[in-house]
């Protein structure tokens, strides 16, 4: 007997052949799609915080601005998490015995800062300041999202590489006046484009150095 | 066998063609996305140089071109010897898997060419000194 | 005349590269029967363990060097580069002559190279995926080797193009891929054989597989060797691109002892003399085992200690070169660096390397020492020695004194396996006594340190 393999083994390898392929291809997408979907991106995921703090509530039913208990967000690099004290100004008088409070309370009472889960985060190697971007006419709105609409706090865009670079490379397209930054509702006029050069130029916004590698990773 | 090709007369492959539109492809690749990539989609300002700078391109370009030109090269060959082809009615022949791969010389006739029949074909054949022959099922 | 009797050695008299009396049975039985019908001889389960011990050393290193990082080789700043990049160069460098004898010679016409240049091909896959692990390895977060590769990630950004670095990855990766793309069509008839010659099904079947229906029609093999041929030609200047382009990672760079346009074409020459010296090496040991006297000849042998005489010399030329430009060229770094070389803390190593790879070599002149086995066996494990600390002369002595004796240091010590800080030197009393403290030879137990650079430094300076 010196055939080896059955006759029907020259079709089998092009079958073979042809699944190779496509397998290969078929995984290539699986892992592409894994990785733009929000369980890798962790966009629009909500985390379980100890307490279940609605931004929908506070900022879009009671009009609190952002900079109520995010004081430092326009002079430092950190936009700041208010201390229980800045929930108990207003929880010292309303929904005192409010069960869902009560490690408000606790908190306050032993002066162990309440630990919520950091929802947006960049990785160590970049440096990201706050401050910067808010004076420059970046609104909340353009990373974080529609916060005012999120009854649990989730990231509302990916923060990746290629996310920043869309504005840095072109922030006319996504500047608003200064004036504006802090407003939830502002959507962009029809001339954005010429509104924003223009903004550029009087923010002093230097385009051509944006895109540095030095400029975040510092 | 060396000089066997010569003798019996073949002289032209598409090979070397496939090879060549390989290894254009590959440079072109090559030269193509990193002329785009480093002074059309994101020009970023290394020590000073010009976004294209085409004499650092070439390194890659020449790298991909014999890259692509090798796997044209390899693929070219074994899909224009119609391989891989794990069955072939020749093995079904004894002597043919005992000595055609280490020492024999075997001249195989295909029912489908023309000139075919058993019985001349098989006359011709030891007509000529062939030390053994035999029909092998398809 | 039956190819059954067809004598080969018979066929061109003048050359013995293989003993008389063969025949084409005789050679197909030999050389197919270690793979299929032979057992295994005792020394090769012995050489198996061998190397099972040393990948599991490997193994624990690497863990080691993955939990506490790179460090632990005492790179640092200034010498920022060192054991992993010696290594690369070193094995990529060692892989060049397996392509050179497959390729460059195989359209020279060499016969000779026939009975080694599957092995040698061999060899150049296992050099290569050695080689392709170092520079991964010596990245500080390894597992994101990726990050240099094209590929289209959310970073929205690509690699830049410009650097040697990036050529070195295209070209080793291409190198490897080549290599092996070589080695299997050369492989092809040969599984056809084996799977041919297999007694078990096991065999059938898995030979059988590789060698894709392989039946040796002639018009298969005249397209074969069109493929081969070619392939031969893209090697060639692949083989002379890969360490050219490892060269500039070096020469793109401008600290004196790295920035030299002689660099390609003495790297690639370092590279054939490496690799031939690690094909002896191998061979002589397989030809003893496998009592392959018959196809290895002393005719190989003798081919290449010549192969390996000749590159030997082109390195030393490019050793004199080195110091020759540098007095020439009158520039007080480049004539310190080679100072630095010759006299300085890493002396050692520097005479160590010309007396391996320059005064050793030309024992092979001698007709008797290309003709012993042992002796070229012992001349090529000591070029394999010397070449290794060419790398690192090139490195680390290169390195750890640049421009500024503010910024010298050292690379770091064995003993301790704990990195040293080389670059937080406090100030001392003066620059002078600061570097000399820190340019105390640690890598090796020869007990060179306390020498003062300040009392030998020359007057250029």
């Amino acid at each position: 007997m010196a055939q080896i393999f059955p006759k029907k083994a020259n079709d089998l390898v092009k079958v073979l052949a042809a699944a190779v392929v496509l397998g290969a291809c078929g995984l290539g997408t699986m892992a592409t799609g894994l990785w733009l979907s929000p369980f890798i991106t962790q966009q629009d995921v909500a985390k379980q915080q100890v307490v279940p703090f609605s931004h929908l509530h506070h900022v879009k039913g009671l009009g609190i601005d952002c900079r109520y208990c995010h004081t430092t967000v326009e002079t430092s690099s950190f936009a700041g998490i208010p201390p229980t004290e800045t929930c108990m100004s207003c929880h010292s008088q309303i929904w005192t015995n409010a069960k869902m409070l009560e490690p408000v309370r606790a908190s306050f009472k032993t002066q162990k800062p309440l630990e919520w889960l950091r929802v947006n985060d960049v990785p160590d190697f970049v440096y990201f300041n706050h401050s910067i971007h808010v004076n420059k006419g970046v609104g909340c709105v353009t990373c974080h999202g529609q916060v005012d609409e999120m009854a649990l706090t989730h990231k509302g865009q990916t923060l990746r590489m290629g996310w920043c670079l869309q504005c840095h490379r072109a922030p006319e397209q996504f500047l608003r006046p200064p004036s504006e930054v802090f407003n939830m509702q502002w959507q962009p006029p029809a001339d954005q484009s010429a509104k924003g050069l223009e903004l550029v130029k009087n923010n002093h916004v230097k385009v051509e150095q944006l895109t540095n590698c030095s400029v975040c990773h510092r | 066998m060396d000089g066997l090709a010569e003798a019996i007369g073949f002289k032209k492959t598409r090979l070397p063609l496939i090879i060549l539109c390989g290894g254009l492809t590959g440079a072109c690749t090559a030269f193509g996305f990193q002329y785009w990539a480093s002074a059309v989609y994101y020009p970023y300002n290394i020590g000073g140089r010009p976004f294209f700078s085409w004499p650092a391109f070439i390194p890659i370009t020449f790298e991909l071109t014999v890259l692509f030109a090798s796997f044209a090269a390899v693929f070219g060959m074994i899909l224009l010897n119609g391989l891989p082809k794990p069955y072939h009615p020749v093995f079904n022949s004894e002597r043919f898997a005992k000595h055609a791969t280490s020492d024999g010389f075997f001249l195989s006739v295909e029912t489908s060419d023309p000139k075919f029949d058993m019985e001349t074909t098989c006359a011709l054949l030891s007509g000529l000194g062939a030390t053994h022959v035999e029909a092998v099922a398809q | 005349m039956s190819p059954h009797d067809t004598n080969v050695a018979a066929l061109e008299p003048s050359i013995p590269l293989i003993a008389p009396g063969h025949t084409y049975t005789t050679i197909s039985d030999k050389v197919a029967g270690i793979v299929v019908t032979e057992p295994q001889p005792k020394s090769w389960k012995f050489g198996i363990l061998i190397g099972a011990i040393g990948v599991m050393i490997l193994n624990t290193a690497v863990i080691y060097l993955f939990y506490k990082g790179i460090g632990i080789w005492g790179v640092n700043i200034p010498v920022g580069w060192g054991w992993a990049i010696i290594n690369f160069v070193w094995w990529i460098g060692i892989g060049h002559a397996g392509t050179l004898i497959s390729a460059i010679l195989l359209l020279l016409n060499q016969q000779w190279r026939t009975s080694i240049n599957r092995f040698a091909e061999a060899m150049t896959i296992f050099a290569v995926m050695c080689a392709g692990m170092f520079p991964i390895l010596h990245l500080g977060r390894p597992w994101v080797f990726y990050f240099i590769l094209p590929y289209p990630g959310t970073l929205t950004m690509w690699p830049n193009f410009r650097s040697p670095l990036l050529w070195d990855v295209f070209a080793v990766s291409t190198y490897a891929t080549v290599s092996l793309l070589f080695w299997y069509v050369g492989l092809i008839p040969d599984f056809a054989t084996l799977r041919d010659k297999a007694r078990n099904k096991v065999g059938q079947w898995a030979y059988g597989f590789f060698a894709l229906g392989w039946r040796g029609s002639a018009r298969h093999w005249f397209r074969y060797e069109t493929a081969s041929l070619i392939l031969a030609g893209l090697a060639t200047p692949l083989v002379v691109s890969v360490h050219s382009i490892v060269s500039l990672d070096f020469s793109v760079g401008i600290i004196p002892g790295w920035h030299t346009t002689i660099f390609p074409p003495y790297f690639v020459a370092g590279a054939i003399y490496s690799g031939f010296a690690m094909v002896l090496t191998l061979t002589i040991p397989v030809r003893k085992i496998y009592a392959l006297e018959d196809f290895i000849t002393q005719r190989h042998l003798d081919v290449m200690a010549k192969v390996m005489l000749a590159t030997g010399l082109i390195v030393g030329y490019g050793y004199i070169m080195e110091a020759f430009y540098a007095w020439y060229s009158a520039n007080p770094y480049e004539k310190f660096m080679i100072y630095n070389r010759m006299t300085g803390p890493y002396w050692p190593a520097y005479w160590a390397l010309v007396l391996c790879n320059i005064v050793t070599p030309q024992f092979l002149w001698i007709h008797w020492v290309r003709n012993n086995p042992i002796v070229l066996f012992i001349i090529s494990i000591i070029v394999n020695i010397g070449m290794w600390l060419e790398r690192y002369v090139i490195v680390v002595t290169s390195l750890h004194a640049d421009f500024l004796p503010s910024s010298w240091g050292s690379s770091v010590s064995w003993r301790n396996l704990r990195p040293r800080k080389t670059s937080s030197w406090p100030r001392k009393k003066s620059m002078t006594r600061a570097t000399s403290r820190s340019m105390r030879l640690r890598l090796f137990p020869w007990t060179v340190s306390r020498k003062r650079l300040g009392s030998r430094r020359p007057d250029f300076l």
